[in-house]
């Protein structure tokens, strides 16, 4: 066995020696906190780039500022005509060093990505889907959350999907990064260990990462790490939140609460926004003034909803639009809102549709007014 | 023996044959210069088209680093404008200055005098691709009359065939035209440069620069027209609704990645081999002394010019493509590193016993050596897979390809420029001035850009109007380095400017340099030369000498046998 050959393995004893963390590692002056399983190894194949770089760096700046002071010309200096113009030794030399160096790296990254890549088989799933510009986390108990919580020490796998646009599931702490691709399915896979409890100041950022326009940098979530026990509780919890809201107070319990995924384009007091302002929405459907207003294929509300119509009464309408919202566009808006198909059902469209009905008992945000 | 002098060269040498007749005033007028064939005042033309658009695109520059100044609005509080901003800043930046700044700006002006040519093989292909640039830029313009755009220069499906920004397919089609204009130029050079080497000039005798757009020419030939065809069928997507890329209609978004990168990857070594090739230039030139590995140099040109077509990939490791592929794709882009490593070393090499003279364009090629460095070790990083999932589209990223083609491609352009203005303007400018402002332009440059490597390995995205506060101190010290950098560009316009009312009148060869153009007048008369000169080993500079007469250099062609012997050849050719 070579000497070079036997780096990695020393490399890797190395590694191996370092005790089993306790505690999630410290942000450092390159990376933030690492969480994940695999985040030890990313920050060591970082650190080793970092450190073949920064002297290959060094050598480069420190050679370049000796040649120039010493060689610089001073007046009435000869021309130097003595140094060596071609080397094959030279040459060789710093081709073949950087091309092991950089297959060492590549090797290095290679191993890593594989372990990323290969989701253990006892992985819990969840449905995560990217949408302009929100988050939906679906598990596998039909809960679904705006933020991502995940159950400590087990391996979590996140199934990507994105009904739009192309976004990007990055979490940082986890060192994990999938593109979300409208029409395919893709998947990343992480376990943490340590449990950060439902405090969001301990929580971990998730965040977009590819380009979908105006809100991609507000699709920030928090990623909840809970034991196992406090992880099932919560997703039961989930689960029902909706039918437990008494049906008397669906619109003002269960409306402010599903608006806080609208409230980005929709304003409740008139405020332009990317699409239309709920208020008077209701009375604009319902026939009431500007129900003529027109969609984007030239119809008015007026030729699409009644009786016989596309649409029997206004509440069928919203909620279609809730669904199928590229089916009839308000002018001069675009046709920008994703579907909330299999998010929002029916109870939901309910409580949403309430809330439209009743805007006056709430306020600008959506907090409804005390009585 | 020849001597140095560090004097500045004070008047011009007057006598000589048609001493004051040269290409800027050899015809007067405005259509003498828009109906130019003339390859110098094409090469003015695009040199002034392309420092405007730097202008403009710096200017956007200038807007998005001061919108991050705090988390939240700053100065717009609509992210569609920061988009907008952050948009064409790259897409001014990326398709009307860099990709032609180097071959279409100063090669234009160059190439045909390093040949010892009277112009290019076809003068008139050559002022149609200058307009083939306007009507490009023109469509770019038009295109933020009709709403503007906001897809990133990228034009990423299937947002770009969705977003609701009116601007989408004028900006498109004028790209699309660039292109064009990209490839004849490429075309043009590759001609030129097969036909019209002066006696004596083996392909191993060419100076590097020439190596280096000869690369460039091929992979403009090659690669562009992928990217025409890409832009085509967005067009087509987006208007009549085909589906190629949008999965509702049938396509698949993955599919333009590939297309587009397969241009794009290419596209970032026709902006950084001209510039490696001028830096081989000015480092020889003002060292004085003969290149090093002139060989490997030229064939690392090549070398990169060849792998840049295999490694498009590592742009979409995160892109859902199969891990197979990445893992093929990292390794393939590690040898791109090689060429690149060994470019450096053969430059260092060369200034090694050298007789260094450090005025503003040697400034311009030591910082590139430091700022290409940098910018080709954090390209281990991002080739690496297991970092790159982490780093992939963040500020890292950012970092990395600005410290390419900025603090590289573009930071070599404008030594070039330093280099060759005496020639082009036949004026001096302040070497002084100049030598400050390229300190303002490397400290600028490394304190904006430096920042942004750990601002993107600590988890911050690229492409964010809004960002997390813990980001802010790293996002400030950035918004004040481009604040100095800016201040190095301006007075580098003011003393450029001013030279060429009062500057001293350059002598033919100010720097010492031995290739064709420094052996013709500056400025070089309407054509160049009389009779094409037989050239020898032109980083041979035993027989450069310096003529305290005229304050400048000159070449003694009778004390070089290389070029007796090309000359004799050429006569018996004529027999």
């Amino acid at each position: 066995m070579t000497m070079l050959d036997s780096i990695p393995t020393m490399l890797a004893t190395l590694a191996a020696a370092a005790p089993a963390e306790s505690a999630p590692s410290p942000a450092g002056f390159w990376m933030p906190v690492g969480a994940s399983t695999v985040a030890g190894d990313v920050d060591f194949t970082m650190d080793f780039i970092n450190w073949v770089c920064g002297f290959f760096l060094l050598l480069v700046t420190v050679l370049m500022v000796i040649f120039v002071v010493k060689f610089r010309a001073k007046p009435g200096d000869a021309i130097r005509m003595g140094g060596p113009v071609h080397h094959t030794g030279l040459e060789l030399t710093w081709t073949i060093i950087p091309g092991i160096l950089s297959m060492a790296f590549f090797w290095f990254g290679f191993k890593g990505y594989l372990d990323m890549q290969t989701v253990p088989k006892n992985s819990f799933d969840v449905n995560v889907t990217a949408m302009k510009w929100a988050w939906n986390f679906k598990y596998p108990n039909g809960a679904q959350s705006e933020d991502l919580y995940v159950p400590a020490g087990r391996p979590v796998r996140l199934i990507l999907r994105a009904s739009d646009v192309l976004h990007s599931c990055y979490i940082p702490a986890f060192r994990v990064k999938k593109d979300c691709v409208p029409g395919r399915t893709t998947n990343i896979w992480f376990q943490c260990d340590f449990p950060t409890g439902l405090d969001v100041d301990a929580a971990h950022a998730l965040r977009c990462a590819e380009y979908c326009g105006t809100g991609h940098s507000n699709m920030n979530r928090k990623v909840y790490v809970l034991v196992q026990e406090d992880f099932d509780n919560w997703v039961t919890k989930q689960a029902n939140w909706l039918d437990e809201v008494p049906d008397s107070e669906l619109s003002s319990i269960a409306g402010p609460k599903l608006y806080a995924r609208c409230a980005q384009c929709h304003s409740l007091d008139g405020t332009p926004g990317i699409g239309p302002t709920w208020k008077g929405l209701w009375d604009r459907v319902n026939g009431g003034a500007g129900s003529d207003g027109k969609f984007t294929d030239g119809k008015g509300y007026k030729d699409i909803i009644g009786p016989g119509k596309e649409f029997e009464t206004p509440e069928a309408y919203i909620e279609d639009s809730i669904w199928n919202p590229g089916k009839h566009v308000v002018a001069p808006f675009g046709n920008v809102m994703p579907t909330f198909k299999g998010q929002v059902n029916q109870r939901g469209a309910e409580a949403i549709i309430g809330m439209m009905k009743s805007l006056d008992q709430f306020d600008a945000k959506g907090k409804p007014i005390a009585k | 023996m020849s001597t140095i002098s560090t004097a500045s060269p004070a008047a011009a040498p007057h006598g000589g044959h048609t001493a004051d007749e040269n290409y800027l005033n050899c015809s007067r007028g405005f259509l003498s210069w828009i109906l130019t064939l003339d390859h110098k005042r094409i090469g003015v033309m695009y040199t002034v088209s392309v420092l405007v658009s730097f202008l403009v695109g710096g200017i956007f520059a200038l807007l998005v680093r001061t919108e991050l100044l705090t988390p939240g609005p700053t100065i717009t509080d609509s992210a569609e404008t920061y988009n907008q901003w952050f948009t064409l800043h790259g897409a001014i930046m990326v398709f009307l200055v860099i990709i032609p700044s180097i071959p279409a700006a100063l090669g234009n002006f160059i190439l045909p005098i390093m040949l010892g040519a009277k112009d290019v093989a076809f003068p008139r292909l050559n002022l149609f691709s200058y307009y083939l640039w306007i009507a490009g830029a023109v469509l770019a313009v038009t295109s933020l009359l009709m709403g503007g755009f906001d897809t990133g220069w990228t034009f990423y499906t299937p947002y770009s065939t969705t977003t609701t920004a009116g601007g989408v397919i004028p900006v498109v089609v004028g790209v699309f035209i660039l292109g064009f204009s990209s490839i004849f130029t490429g075309m043009n050079f590759i001609v030129t440069i097969h036909k019209l080497r002066p006696p004596g000039m083996t392909w191993f005798r060419m100076p590097l620069f020439l190596w280096a757009l000869y690369a460039t020419a091929l992979m403009q030939v090659l690669a562009t027209p992928v990217l025409a065809i890409t832009l085509a069928l967005l067009v087509v997507e987006r208007s009549l609704n085909i589906g190629i890329f949008n999965p509702d209609m049938g396509g698949d978004p993955v599919l333009f990645q590939h297309f587009f990168w397969f241009y794009s990857h290419p596209a970032v070594y026709i902006m950084i081999v001209p510039a490696m090739g001028i830096i081989s230039e000015l480092i020889a030139v003002h060292s004085h002394r003969h290149i090093f590995g002139y060989k490997f140099i030229a064939f690392s040109s090549i070398a990169i010019a060849m792998f840049s077509f295999l490694v498009w990939g590592h742009h979409m490791f995160l892109s859902g493509q199969s891990g197979l592929m990445n893992v093929m794709f990292s390794f393939i882009s590690f040898s791109v590193g090689i060429p690149s490593a060994v470019k450096i070393f053969n430059w260092l090499s060369t200034l090694y016993k050298g007789t260094i003279s450090l005025n503003t364009p040697m400034l311009y090629a030591l910082a590139f050596l430091f700022l290409f460095t940098i910018g080709g070790l954090t390209g281990m990083h991002l080739a690496t897979l297991s970092t790159d999932v982490h780093l992939h589209d963040t500020y890292f990223v950012v970092a990395h390809f600005h410290y390419v083609m900025m603090g590289s491609a573009l930071i070599a352009m404008v030594g070039g420029l330093h280099h060759w203005w005496p020639k082009i303007t036949g004026r001096m400018y302040d070497e002084k001035l100049g030598m400050i402002a390229c300190g303002f332009v490397f400290v600028g440059f490394n304190v904006t850009f430096f920042t942004q490597f750990m601002l993107g390995s600590q988890g911050m995205p690229r492409r964010y109007y809004d960002y997390a506060a813990e980001f802010q101190t790293y996002h400030v010290v950035s918004t004040i380095g481009s604040y100095i950098m800016a201040t190095g560009f301006f007075m580098t316009a003011g003393y450029l400017l001013h030279s060429l009312f009062h500057g001293r009148k350059a002598p033919a060869n100010p720097w010492g340099g031995r290739s064709l153009e420094w052996q013709c007048a500056s400025p070089p008369p309407h054509f160049n030369f009389d009779e094409t000169p037989a050239v020898g080993d032109c980083y041979d500079f035993s027989v450069v000498k310096w003529d305290p007469k005229q304050q400048g250099y000159y070449v003694d062609r009778s004390a070089d046998p290389e070029i007796a012997k090309a000359e004799a050849e050429r006569g018996h050719m004529h027999m």
